[in-house]
């Protein structure tokens, strides 16, 4: 009896950390709304976004990066434009089946009228259906599968530009400049990973590089027995990879074993207090905000609320600033938000600047005008260097 | 063949892993026919304390004390608060369902599983935990014949693996308290009725067992660098399929299998790819279960009727 009741004490004490884990998120809301709210006179447009991000599984560090940049954006937006947008947070693990479970709450709940993320492009397709019949905006800072934008997904936009733009720019920079003969290719079994494999592979293969295309699950963090099997003959090693700590320690197993590939990775290792691995390359469809002298003040925003970050975060920033800058433009023309003008409003996003330093505006498919991709060398010294297009 | 030797070291070496957190499986079952699937998780809490103990210690770039010693506080904090929590699992959360149809444990422990995983995520947050183990053992202090590399976190996993797990089959075969375990294992109420505490052999072997996934969280960290709440879900599955292809209940067993998959993973890796890894390492084990369905090393069991 006295073991029943401290396990249920646990589990209460469990419950009790959970509720003020979650009431910490909707503060920054109700805080944001406060702001938002603070002249009385004018009318309040108020509504609310969802935002599908992987909070919790492996890839948690890139969903809660991307969760606070979009509470941050949030909290700013409803400063700036006198607006009470509330975020919902919804977690998907980067699991389709799990991202289809909160787009069906998403969707059943009417106060709802745009969504941010998911992050994964197996999760967009996933849930391209359910939302179109929705009629509900999502905006992605983060897939970037080329299927995406076919017109299957009528309300899908993103920030980021897409795989047939990295992969093969990403591929004829390391022909061009790395010049190998031979290199090994890993991909991590995702969609995001697999897609961006298959855009680069073709470009290797005419060039007459010799490609050992290997596999691994991002739950694996044991490399050993893969490094192994890079060559003499490999002189690079692509890593297209959503996480960073993996790339790091792929990184110590060459050492370890003494090769001497350079590493070349995508996306997600760009994280500089994680894969730090001296002349390795990180290509990002999101750039270095904190080298962007007009991001100043969200950088440091960031920085002071939730510590380092890397590329992820601000693509979504950008992305939850669109739909609040919809929200703001129906309110403005005295209607009430809705999934329909909201939709309607973002499809006519024309924003001369951004976050990720560039203009943001979308064509017909969804997909971010005149896109493009940032690629970064790492120093001796850890430190992520811009390397000029 | 240099190429094989060091497929045969890292496989050996990863086996070692999953070898000693399949004998926390086994043993488990074998004294209460339970399928621990939290025991991965102990692996992940274990491979958390070794990495607060080098943040106490100053971090890994600038230790305050001399590796050694670090090493050893490391293993001796992982095994006991890891063994302690094993203790108070099995005492809070299995033993009020000791008598309860064999579902329901089973469903609790995968419960508890997602409770310490959960946990771990509100207490230590979502970013990966680094442990930086180059920064305090180098990468270059090990062995190298010819092209064959091993490491000294390599060699000191497999060291401190072999001596763990000759000092548990020792342990079991030879002490008292391992002929107490073996006739709990063999009937719980006959052993009872002879006198043998049950309850208390029940506890010694959970903080054993919970006590090895504790260092083999820590080695994990010290060989893989990276933690997170999320580790312990595959090396759980990769040891409790060890256990199974060993013979779960049987110590050398469990040993045996951890090897077998690690060696088995490695060369697939090195010799055919890595993309099809999973899939013949474990139609491999398919095979073997096929041929002898009570594992490598586990025996037939005879059933009353």
């Amino acid at each position: 009896m006295k073991g029943r009741l401290v396990l249920v004490a646990a589990a209460v004490g469990s419950l009790v950390v959970a509720g003020c884990s979650s009431s910490s998120s909707s503060s920054s809301s109700s805080s944001a709304a406060a702001a938002g709210g603070s002249s009385a006179s004018t009318k309040a447009c108020t509504t609310s976004i969802g935002i599908e991000a992987p909070i919790t599984g492996p890839v948690a560090p890139l969903g809660t990066e991307q969760l606070h940049f979009a509470e941050l954006a949030v909290s700013m937006d409803n400063a700036a434009n006198n607006t009470k947008i509330t975020l919902v947070q919804g977690d998907t693990q980067l699991q389709p089946a799990q991202a289809v479970t909160v787009t069906q709450q998403f969707i059943s709940n009417s106060n709802i009228v745009g969504v941010v993320g998911p992050a994964g492009s197996q999760e967009v397709e996933a849930i391209g259906g359910p939302m179109g019949r929705a009629g509900m905006a999502f905006i992605s800072g983060s897939a970037t599968a080329v299927a995406l934008t076919t017109g299957s997904y009528p309300t899908f936009f993103r920030v980021v530009s897409k795989d047939s733009v990295q992969g093969p720019q990403d591929a004829n920079y390391i022909v061009k400049t790395l010049h190998p003969k031979a290199l090994m290719i890993v991909d991590d079994q995702e969609a995001y990973s697999t897609g961006l494999v298959s855009a680069m592979v073709p470009v290797f293969q005419a060039a007459g590089i010799k490609v050992d295309h290997e596999s691994v699950s991002q739950k694996v963090t044991d490399f050993s027995s893969l490094v192994a099997k890079v060559t003499p003959a490999d002189t690079v090693v692509v890593l297209p990879w959503q996480i960073a700590a993996n790339a790091q320690q792929f990184g110590r197993d060459m050492a370890q074993e003494h090769k001497t590939a350079v590493i070349f990775g995508t996306d997600g290792l760009f994280s500089p207090g994680t894969f730090s691995i001296s002349g390795s390359y990180v290509s990002s469809f999101g750039p270095d905000i904190t080298a962007i002298p007009a991001d100043a003040s969200i950088a440091q925003a960031a920085q002071a609320k939730y510590g380092t970050f890397g590329t992820f975060g601000p693509p979504v920033f950008a992305a939850t600033h669109v739909i609040d800058e919809a929200i703001a433009s129906v309110c403005k023309a005295g209607q009430t938000p809705s999934r329909a003008n909201v939709l309607a409003a973002i499809k006519t996003t024309n924003e001369p600047t951004s976050i990720l330093g560039q203009p943001i505006s979308f064509d017909s498919h969804g997909d971010l005008v005149n896109g493009k991709f940032f690629l970064f060398k790492i120093t001796p010294a850890g430190k992520y260097q811009l390397i000029p297009s | 063949m240099s190429f094989f030797f060091q497929e045969l070291v890292n496989g050996i070496t990863t086996g070692a892993l999953y070898a000693l957190v399949a004998l926390g499986f086994s043993m488990v079952y074998g004294v209460l026919k339970l399928l621990n699937f939290a025991h991965g998780d102990l692996y992940m809490v274990g491979a958390y304390i070794g990495f607060f103990v080098i943040q106490l210690f100053g971090g890994a770039a600038d230790l305050s004390i001399a590796v050694p010693l670090l090493l050893v506080i490391m293993f001796v904090v992982a095994a006991g608060l890891v063994g302690g929590l094993g203790v108070a699992i099995e005492r809070f959360a299995y033993r009020p369902l000791r008598d309860a149809p064999r579902i329901a444990p089973l469903i609790t422990a995968i419960g508890v599983s997602f409770f310490l995983e959960s946990s771990a995520l509100l207490l230590f947050g979502a970013q990966f935990r680094v442990y930086n183990t180059s920064e305090f053992i180098s990468l270059n202090s090990g062995i190298r014949i010819g092209s064959v590399t091993i490491d000294s976190v390599q060699i000191l996993v497999l060291v401190l693996g072999l001596v763990l797990m000759t000092g548990l089959r020792m342990l079991v075969n030879r002490s008292r308290l391992g002929k107490q375990m073996r006739a709990v294992a063999a009937d719980r109420e006959a052993a009872e009725m002879l006198g043998i505490n049950v309850n208390f052999v029940i506890t010694a072997t959970f903080l054993l067992g919970s006590a090895l996934a504790g260092i083999a969280g820590v080695m994990g960290g010290l060989l893989f660098n990276t933690v997170t709440s999320t580790i312990g879900f595959i090396v759980g599955l990769k040891a409790f399929t060890a256990a199974v292809v060993g013979g779960i209940g049987s110590i050398p067993g469990a040993m045996l299998g951890g090897l077998v998959i690690g060696v088995a993973e490695s060369m697939v890796t090195g010799y055919i790819s890595s993309t099809y890894t999973n899939l013949i390492v474990f139609g491999l084990l398919i095979v073997v279960m096929l041929v002898r369905p009570s594992g490598l090393l586990g025996r037939a069991q005879l059933q009353k009727v």
